[in-house]
């Protein structure tokens, strides 16, 4: 991974000293280089002018003495100008003739006086001094002069190893006094970034526990030291959260107040329906009381209040069904298939429809679903799938397992699901049932798969109807029957 | 008249001026030394007259036992000294034994000191100490280091050895240099800087005593015959005057005083005593010898 992606995807705290760390290095090197750079032409000009003084002082000294060349008076010279506390001192001087035989040098051993000067010793003098930092020598030469003529030359070596070690000494310090900062500076960095990241980590907390529906206020304990800009964040999430708690609360209301509504359309449309008959009933009974002597009247009469209670018995058997609180927590099984297809019966018989049960199932228990949310969707989605459909058609449930959970399915070959009663099975959940009775049926349905984390689909029949699906994960018993 | 005698008149008459200024001068001079209060005494690199110390002990010394203030006049060279002692400007001096041979019929002997007992010394031929020489010849080639042109030790004997081996420094040494200075020439050997020298016995060994890291350095090669120790000389002409009797008193009797004995201690010498010039014939006759090459 590049190390800079890899450094993207640390947290801010650890990121941000790590940069500072970064930075510092990079800043320490530059400065290390700058500093070193301009300590070494320092030294090096100091070494330059020392080294002139030395040669201007030497040469001036042993000029008579090498017009004489005088080797005792070169080597007196030589030996009482050389410093001998000095932290940058000559550590080998040699004076030569304009022939390069050496007159006198302070290491006789070494420099044999009237001998030709070493050529190998010669090559290490330039014109300019010369620093080698590998041997921490010197090196500076100057021509002897006399009344304008060059009459000899003097070599001095100096031994620099105090300037170099110098060097070293402000590299150390240098990098350790770096060292020192990175360090200090991403403690800093840590510390400032972890106190200017907490607020945003509690922020983030409560956000994270709101999206999964635990909103909550940010308390002052959590923070008790927040700053200004802190608290002006919390203030204003907490207004947030306060104005969502305001809604949810305006919605719950809103929902219960729908829902008291709903049950008065309910009740108002199963009065309206029954009242229709109740009217033709009451008349039959003034009918009977004027003309129930007379047989045939009385038995058209007699038919006629039949006809009209067996109309209340289906108000009130659909509403039953429908809005009938099912309180048995017992697991949904085949006798439950031939209940729903015996409750039907009059409904679908009504319309010369007939249900037809594919395959028919083997097993008695599916797996352990709830036997009055299921009845209830399927009758529903029946009812649905009968009323939209034409006389005398088939209506099939279709019902199958397998790993995943169960499989239902209701086929007809009705004209098609108007869009807004697909909306109802298919679309996100409106909070509140839906207006006018339209639809109830279905919206029962969508709620028991809900609660039950079913998926609902709607398709076309072909090559005519609609197949309403319904697939029930398998699930544990606990949640079936919480579901329940 | 041309330019050439032009120049020839005026050096004369420079000459003639310069001439004149230095008689007057030196007139001066000597009424001025044997009238003042002030004992000038002459110094030499015969010993080591480069000790502030033991200038300052010898000071004490003769001031305390002549009664006379001191003043040590010091120079580079023998011939310095010498010039100053022969033309009366300072009034009794320490000089070499070939000095005191060349200008013997204008000097006197105040006292010559003695050293382990007797008023002699050697000269030394030295090399370096790690060096495989022992004799006159293994030197041949050296660069060569002499004291003075104007020292017995430090000069004269080795010409002379040179000389009765008929040989000349000139031709037997590569090179030849003066240190003007006995210690020095043990530094131009003990350094490298020459490769042998000739120095005086007495200082040789007392250097060994007082800095043998120095003396350590170099080694004899020859130790020559004995000669007559560096005497303390006087002018003639003023040897009787009361300041140089007083002055003899005090050498001659060094011994006896404390001070004096410090003096003695310091330059490793057991006394002074009156000695007779041809205590230097052994010296004049290397100079003899020599004539003409010296």
């Amino acid at each position: 991974m590049n190390p800079l992606q890899y450094l993207g995807q640390l947290s801010s705290m650890l990121r941000v000293p790590l940069m500072v760390m970064l930075l510092m290095a990079v800043a320490s090197i530059v400065l290390s280089e700058r500093v070193l750079t301009r300590l070494s032409q320092n030294q090096e000009t100091y070494l330059t002018a020392l080294a002139s003084s030395y040669l201007d002082g030497i040469a001036a000294s042993v000029s008579p003495s090498v017009v004489h060349q005088d080797s005792w008076e070169i080597f007196d010279i030589l030996t009482r100008m050389k410093p001998q506390k000095a932290t940058i001192y000559a550590q080998e001087t040699v004076v030569t003739d304009a022939k390069n035989i050496v007159l006198a040098s302070d290491i006789p051993d070494v420099h044999p006086t009237l001998g030709q000067m070493d050529p190998k010793f010669g090559m290490e003098f330039e014109e300019e001094m010369r620093l080698d930092t590998v041997s921490q020598l010197a090196f500076a030469a100057r021509s002897i002069r006399h009344n304008e003529e060059i009459i000899g030359k003097v070599y001095v070596v100096f031994d620099a190893s105090s300037l170099l070690k110098e060097r070293r000494e402000v590299l150390q310090t240098l990098i350790l006094t770096n060292i020192g900062l990175a360090v200090l500076l991403a403690a800093i960095g840590f510390f400032v970034v972890r106190r200017m990241v907490l607020p945003m980590q509690i922020l983030e907390r409560h956000l994270l526990k709101a999206a999964s529906g635990g909103l909550e206020f940010i308390s002052d304990v959590e923070y008790p030291k927040a700053n200004r800009e802190a608290k002006r964040i919390f203030g204003a999430f907490n207004q947030l959260v306060g104005a969502e708690k305001e809604r949810e609360g305006l919605v719950d209301r809103l929902t219960k107040e729908e829902r008291l509504a709903s049950l008065g359309r309910i009740a108002s449309g199963m009065a309206h329906e029954i009242n229709n008959p109740l009217g033709g009933l009451l008349n039959a009974a003034d009918t009977l009381k004027k003309h129930g002597h007379q047989e045939k009247v009385r038995l058209e009469t007699v038919d006629l209040i039949k006809r009209g209670l067996l109309g209340i018995r289906d108000v009130v058997q659909a509403a039953l069904v429908t809005y009938r609180p099912q309180r048995s927590s017992r697991v949904f099984t085949l006798k439950d298939l031939t209940d729903i297809s015996l409750l039907l019966r009059s409904d679908l018989g009504s319309r010369a429809q007939e249900l037809k049960i594919l395959p028919v199932p083997f097993d008695k228990v599916f797996d352990d679903l709830p036997a009055g949310p299921i009845r209830q969707a399927i009758m529903n989605l029946v009812l649905n799938a009968s009323n939209a459909s034409p006389h005398g058609c088939e209506i099939v449930l279709s019902i199958s397992q397998s790993k995943e959970g169960t499989h239902l399915e209701v086929k007809d070959i009705a004209e098609g699901l108007p869009d807004d009663a697909g909306e109802i099975l298919t679309a996100p959940l409106k909070s509140g049932i839906p207006d006018g009775m339209s639809g109830l049926g279905l919206w029962v349905v969508r709620q028991i798969a809900d609660e039950l984390g079913a998926t609902l689909s709607v398709k076309p029949n072909i090559p005519k109807g609609t197949i309403i699906a319904i697939d029930i994960p398998r699930r544990s018993g606990e949640m079936i029957h919480a579901a329940a | 008249m041309t330019s050439s005698n032009k120049i020839t008149l005026r050096t004369r008459r420079t000459f003639m001026l310069s001439s004149a200024m230095f008689l007057l001068a030196t007139s001066n001079a000597l009424s001025q030394s044997q009238t003042s209060t002030t004992i000038r005494f002459g110094l030499t690199p015969v010993f080591l007259n480069d000790d502030i110390h033991l200038l300052s002990v010898i000071k004490n010394y003769l001031e305390s036992a002549t009664g006379y203030s001191v003043e040590l006049v010091t120079r580079r060279t023998y011939q310095e000294v010498t010039s100053l002692l022969v033309s009366g400007q300072i009034d009794a001096a320490w000089i070499c034994g070939y000095p005191f041979v060349k200008f013997q019929n204008e000097l006197d002997l105040l006292a010559v000191p003695e050293w382990n007992g007797e008023p002699l010394y050697q000269s030394y031929l030295i090399t370096k100490f790690d060096r495989e020489a022992s004799k006159l010849a293994d030197l041949k080639g050296d660069i060569h280091a002499f004291s003075d042109p104007d020292s017995n030790s430090g000069y004269l004997v080795t010409k002379a050895l040179l000389q009765e081996n008929g040989l000349s420094a000139e031709s037997f040494f590569k090179k030849t240099l003066f240190t003007y200075s006995h210690r020095n020439v043990i530094r131009a050997v003990a350094s490298g800087l020459v490769q042998s020298g000739s120095v005086d016995g007495y200082v040789w060994e007392v250097i060994r005593e007082i800095d043998p890291d120095l003396v350590a350095g170099t080694k004899i090669v020859r130790k020559s015959d004995w000669f007559g120790f560096p005497p303390i000389a006087v002018s003639k002409r003023f040897a009787q005057t009361k300041k140089v009797n007083a002055l003899k008193l005090a050498f001659l009797s060094s011994s006896e005083a404390e001070a004096g004995r410090a003096m003695l201690d310091y330059l490793r010498l057991t006394g002074f005593v009156n000695a007779k010039p041809a205590l230097y014939d052994s010296v004049k006759r290397n100079v003899d010898r020599l004539g003409a090459l010296l």
